[in-house]
């Protein structure tokens, strides 16, 4: 019993943060139709700031989140103002390729800069984990699953209060009506490839206590993330959460009643049978 | 037709002699990898060039190859040259159930699904350790005897093995030619411009994509073959790896997509770039490929080899 509620609350703790990566991910596909293969390096570009302002300047890497969340932000306005915006038109297979190359660049200038050994950030309240109800939970996990679960809040309040949100929405219901309607199209493809950047970099932020930090560990994540928006169908928020939770219990509890050595495999073979199946995704939210 | 044998002669030709012009061990080595990476882009440009269908999992067939060829003559004591063919044969049987689930899907979905398909391979190959030996690879320390004319070819040296890819790379580039000219070939092209009439005027598109899909994964599955005979170790995480598949997209993408001569000018291009920056640098020898692709995609769509064949016809249509 013990086990399972363990594995249960672990797979809730790293699926809360999977589930804030897709969501950054499937907004961009939801409104610009943008498969962001170069995702995974936001997050791992957030990993490597919160390492340095702690390494450097001796900045708690959840208060850096101050400094790299907005700064995150500018770096996705500028890609999508200056590289990405200009290649849109040439349809999905040509961003899908173009974000790929973003994606190789960046994580290739972190290895020539960083070098590619691993890194940690040793925090204070690190160790010894929280011991609640006689299971183990990591004190940093923690406290990013708070943070995750409030950042996400905040982004779906924005979306669903706010005008800048709505004529998000708007834009990813149909482009060309929104534009019609007024809403700046082009402004709107900016912002809302700055917010996807900017969770990226601040679910990196969150993980750079609680994972080891090198410069290809984008690419893992970004796999991981595109199985969870594949699973809550593609574009849709409520199912990429759903889909990021899931992930982390198939992998958490796979890996003690299944295989450690297979729980990765489970998640992948999820994906196909969800994308061969229920293309919408499981809860036949996203757009197919 | 006359034009395209001369060129062909031509190629052959240059291939034949090119070892010869230096002594020097590390161009050898880089003659072996630029046509070690035409090749995969020959191969990935069958199915990802002519019918647009951009797989990001090649490396499956790849490793499914060097697999075949190392275990066949590890367990079973076949000659590896043997095995490198098989373990083509292994990749183009391996890829047909592939294509038949994956090419239910469009677009970046199929991309998405080749990139599930071959991680699922890699995991498969690393934990299967009494088959693979898993994360500690598999190491071949001498290569058997193989006479040609009476006289015992000296694996030691780079030249054959120069001489064993470059014959590779045309029966590559001999392939897609032959099929840029059949039925096929065109078939693959309908696809690609629009599947929904291509299916409408009575294409069979999952077939044509499946044979496209068996002949690539045919090619690169001897690739791989050659990767561990060349390199005499081969482990999960370096034949199944994801930045091996976009290595064979980024070659046929920057040269050329649909030419066949475009993924050699992209693997000089490219392979050059990266072996001169390995080394100077430690690591950090694939900015070039991030960095070509995006200029490409912006501004020359159709490659280099594409847009040189574009300004080649109109200077001749001139004169």
């Amino acid at each position: 019993m013990e086990t399972i509620l363990q594995s249960v609350v672990s797979g809730v703790l790293m699926g809360s943060l999977y589930a804030m990566i897709a969501v950054g991910l499937t907004i961009v596909f939801g409104v610009m139709r943008i498969i962001n293969m170069a995702h995974g390096e936001m997050v791992m570009l957030g990993m490597f700031g919160a390492f340095w302002s702690f390494t450097l300047g001796g900045i708690d890497p959840f208060v850096s989140l101050l400094i790299w969340m907005p700064a995150m932000f500018a770096f996705g306005m500028f890609v999508q103002r200056f590289l990405l915006g200009k290649i849109i038109a040439g349809g999905e297979l040509n961003t899908l390729l173009y974000t790929a190359g973003l994606s190789l660049l960046i994580a290739n200038l972190a290895l020539l800069f960083w070098t590619g050994d691993y890194r940690n950030i040793n925090v204070a309240y690190g160790s010894p984990p929280m011991r609640p109800f006689g299971i183990s939970v990591s004190v940093p996990l923690a406290i990013a699953f708070v943070l995750a679960i409030a950042i996400t809040t905040g982004l779906y309040f924005f979306l669903s209060r706010t005008d800048t949100g709505r004529a998000i929405r708007a834009t990813a219901q149909n482009p060309d009506s929104a534009a019609l309607m007024g809403i700046n199209v082009a402004r709107i493809d900016m912002i809302t490839f700055g917010l996807g950047t900017a969770l990226a970099g601040a679910a990196g932020v969150l993980l750079a206590p609680s994972l080891y930090l090198y410069p290809t560990v984008g690419e893992i994540l970004v796999v991981k993330c595109f199985v969870v928006v594949v699973l809550g169908g593609l574009g849709s928020i409520p199912g990429a959460i759903a889909g990021g939770i899931l992930l982390g219990l198939v992998e958490s509890l796979g890996a003690v009643y299944v295989s450690v050595a297979y729980k990765d495999t489970i998640g992948f073979v999820l994906f196909l049978l969800v994308l061969l199946f229920r293309p919408s995704g499981l809860f036949g939210a996203g757009r197919t | 037709m006359s034009k395209n044998r001369v060129i062909g002669t031509l190629v052959a030709l240059a291939l034949l002699g090119a070892p010869l012009a230096t002594a020097n061990p590390f161009f050898h080595h880089l003659l072996i990898m630029v046509l070690f990476s035409t090749l995969l882009g020959v191969a990935w440009n069958l199915l990802g060039g002519y019918s647009g269908q951009v797989s990001f999992g090649h490396s499956a067939f790849l490793g499914v190859g060097a697999y075949a060829t190392m275990l066949l003559h590890l367990k079973l004591g076949w000659s590896p040259w043997l095995g490198l063919v098989f373990g083509g044969a292994l990749a183009m049987a391996v890829a047909v159930p592939i294509g038949l689930i994956c090419f239910r899907l469009r677009g970046p979905y199929f991309s998405l699904a080749t990139l599930a398909v071959a991680e699922i391979v890699r995991l498969v190959a690393l934990n299967w350790e009494s088959l693979t030996a898993g994360p500690q690879g598999l190491l071949i320390t001498h290569l058997p005897e193989l006479k040609l004319f009476g006289q015992a070819i000296d694996w030691e040296t780079k030249i054959p093995f120069y001489y064993v890819i470059a014959v590779l790379t045309l029966l590559g580039m001999g392939v897609t030619f032959i099929v840029s000219q059949s039925r096929l070939g065109a078939y693959l092209l309908a696809v690609r411009e629009d599947i929904d009439s291509a299916e409408a005027a009575g294409i069979d598109t999952v077939r044509t994509r499946v044979v496209a899909l068996a002949l690539s994964a045919a090619l690169v599955g001897m690739a791989g073959g050659f990767y561990a005979l060349y390199f005499r170790y081969i482990d999960p995480d370096a034949v199944f790896s994801v930045a091996l598949s976009v290595e064979m997209v980024f070659i046929a993408v920057v040269g050329g997509i649909a030419t066949t001569g475009g993924p050699i000018v992209g693997a000089i291009f490219l392979v050059t770039i990266s072996e001169i920056f390995r080394e100077r640098f430690q690591s950090g020898h694939l900015i070039f490929y991030g960095l070509f692709m995006m200029v490409i995609i912006r501004y020359l769509p159709e490659g280099i080899w594409g847009r040189l064949r574009f300004l080649l016809r109109l200077s001749t249509q001139r004169a």
